[in-house]
């Protein structure tokens, strides 16, 4: 047994001994402390009262808190309710200016990386706008030296030794991608003075895949010349062949309306097409045979009151992928009437060929012109073939590179064209009536891309031209031309009165050209 | 005059019959191509255009004009030569690669 429990059970005894003890002497002593006693229960029990009314009081005060705290709970409860709907509606903003932030960085990495060439072309084509224009045409300066060595019979001769300057701006407008407006002047400069025309205004309007219409005035759709050729840039020569010069066999515009279209009927570049036409017919200038002709004028006259009608068709044989080159046969044809219903005629047939430094063109031109009773019919022809070559595959041995270079610019040409008609009207020889029939001065004042050679005028006139063309770029060219004329004797010269002369023998001419031209 | 007559009437029937179809045939260049469209057009044109335009003058080079005006350009050529629809729409796409 441990020390510790034996000092409790010493404890426990020594109480119980005491207690024994205590018992009777309260016993003998309880009368005298009852009124004590009493007195200090009532004592006591005042102090519970006491101590009751302060526990009530305490516990009213409790309760009060207890309240105040409730009331403080709630309120708690709905700042508590309060700070989570914020935090709820933090979250929300939070994530949402993420995602901003996400398209920000996307849209400033879009507007940090360079712009693809196709955004670009989208983004200048709205700045351009739909309707989009622009002015193309060409600009020419040139020299004409010819000597006119004879003088037509009965005609005065003299050296042309002279500049000249043309300006043929062309503008496009296109409204729509299926309507084209084209409008061309032309201003020249040359010995009869400044002078402008109009060669061209018409709407282009595509209704199809095959079909469009042409409505206005346009070049006449004739032959290869005068819609494809004649631009000054593009004509290898800087004269015309003369069935499209002052002898021209048929008129060189139109004011009307056209229906064209084209389409493949083989293999890639196996091509037909159409052209069909019609408008204020061909105009002269004399009633005479021999009269010069000339597009619609807007002068009413009898000379050019009947209606026109044409059709044209192109067929390319060959195909493309055979590597064989480009071949293009035409057919063409014009018919109207002039003065009271007297009918003109006219058809032709033409080529052109190109494949890779070689191109050759070639037109053959009849015309029929019905005349009044009192003379004969006036009946024309012509003809032009004519040959180039590019000498860009040209090296010659021991050139330097720097030569063979110049030399692979230049373009060796050669033309032959002829014109047959019975007689012409000795005025259109005399006259120098500035720009004259279809932009081309008739007389023996030269004009712009015409020598003015007596020779031209022959009733058969023949001309060799020879050309050296020297191309700065695909459209600047410097072309030189050295014309050998060739008429053949016969023919007459009519007055304007009906009257007719021999033309008898008419000199061989010679002419040089040269001229600086732009196509833009 | 009877001659003259009929072949007015001709032409006018021409005429007319091709406005009527060609109200009824969608537009030529109304659409812009696909991609897939698109190269081919390019690469036909790239086949045509040194055949196509120096048949009748030097080939002008692409980088020449600005998209808009190949357009406008090939639109003119194509009424001058009379080329094809889908022709002139490879012309026209392969012009603007420049």
């Amino acid at each position: 047994m441990s020390a510790e429990r034996l000092f409790s059970t010493f404890l426990f005894a020594f109480a119980v001994a005491a207690l024994s003890l205590a018992g009777p002497a309260r016993a003998a002593d309880s009368d005298g402390t009852d009124a004590v006693a009493m007195k200090q229960i009532r004592s006591e029990i005042r102090q519970m009262r006491e101590e009751r009314k302060r526990d009530r009081e305490v516990i009213r005060s409790l309760e009060i808190k207890v309240q105040q705290l409730e009331t403080k709970d709630s309120k708690v409860q709905a700042g508590t309710q309060h700070l989570q709907n914020t935090d709820q509606r933090l979250k929300e903003t939070t994530l949402e200016l993420q995602q901003t932030n996400v398209q920000v960085k996307t849209l400033q990495t879009k507007v940090d990386a360079p712009i693809a060439p196709s955004q670009f072309a989208s983004d200048f084509g709205r700045y351009l706008g739909s309707h989009t224009f622009q002015i193309t045409g060409a600009a020419g300066f040139n020299f004409v030296y010819d000597q006119q060595s004879g003088a037509l019979d009965g005609l005065h001769h003299a050296t042309q030794n002279t500049f000249f300057f043309n300006f043929e701006p062309m503008f496009l407008y296109r409204p729509a991608d299926w309507i084209l407006f084209e409008g061309e002047l032309e201003g020249s400069f040359g010995q009869a003075g400044t002078a402008v025309d109009l060669p061209l205004a018409d709407f282009q309007i595509t209704l199809n895949d095959y079909m469009m219409i042409v409505a206005g005035l346009f070049d006449q759709p004739f032959g290869d010349w005068y819609e494809n050729q004649s631009p000054m840039w593009v004509n290898r020569f800087v004269s015309a062949p003369l069935p499209f010069g002052v002898e021209a066999v048929v008129p060189p515009s139109e004011i009307g309306l056209q229906l064209r279209g084209g389409l493949q009927w083989g293999d890639l570049g196996q091509d037909v097409d159409y052209t069909v036409w019609g408008g204020n017919g061909p105009n002269f200038s004399e009633s005479v045979p021999g009269a010069a002709i000339g597009g619609p004028t807007a002068i009413a006259s009898s000379l050019t009151n009947g209606k026109s009608i044409g059709a044209r068709v192109r067929f390319y044989p060959l195909p493309l992928d055979e590597h064989l080159g480009r071949l293009e046969l035409g057919a063409s044809t014009y018919n109207g009437k002039w003065m009271n219903g007297h009918w003109f005629n006219s058809w032709g047939v033409d080529f052109n060929y190109f494949n890779g430094n070689l191109q050759m063109r070639g037109e053959w031109v009849q015309a029929y012109r019905q005349m009044p009773s009192n003379f004969s019919q006036d009946n024309r022809q012509g003809w032009y073939l004519q040959a180039g070559y590019f000498l860009n595959g040209l090296n010659v041995p021991g050139f330097p590179d720097k030569l063979n270079s110049y030399i692979h610019r230049l373009e060796p040409l050669v033309r032959y064209s002829g014109v047959n008609q019975h007689g012409v009207a000795i005025d259109d020889i005399h006259g120098a009536t500035g720009v004259g029939v279809g932009g081309l001065q008739v007389g023996l004042i030269p004009d712009f891309g015409l020598s003015g050679s007596p020779a031209l005028f022959a009733p058969h006139s023949r001309e060799v031209a020879l050309g050296l063309d020297y191309w700065v770029a695909p459209s600047i060219v410097w072309q030189n031309e050295f014309d050998i004329e060739l008429p053949r004797a016969g023919g007459v010269f009519v007055s304007s009165t009906g009257a007719s002369t021999p033309a008898g023998s008419i000199p061989n001419d010679h002419a040089f050209l040269t001229q600086f031209t732009v196509g833009f | 005059m009877r001659k003259l007559f009929i072949t007015r009437k001709l032409f006018v029937t021409i005429v007319l019959a091709g406005v009527a179809l060609g109200s009824l045939s969608r537009p030529v260049f109304a659409q812009a191509p696909s991609k897939e469209e698109k190269r081919r057009l390019i690469l036909k044109g790239s086949k045509l255009w040194p055949v196509y335009c120096n048949q009748c003058h030097n080939a002008r080079p692409p980088g020449e004009k600005a998209p808009y005006e190949w357009d406008q350009e090939i639109m003119h050529m194509r009424m001058l030569g009379n080329i094809p629809a889908d022709d002139a729409r490879a012309l026209v796409e392969y012009l603007k690669t420049r």
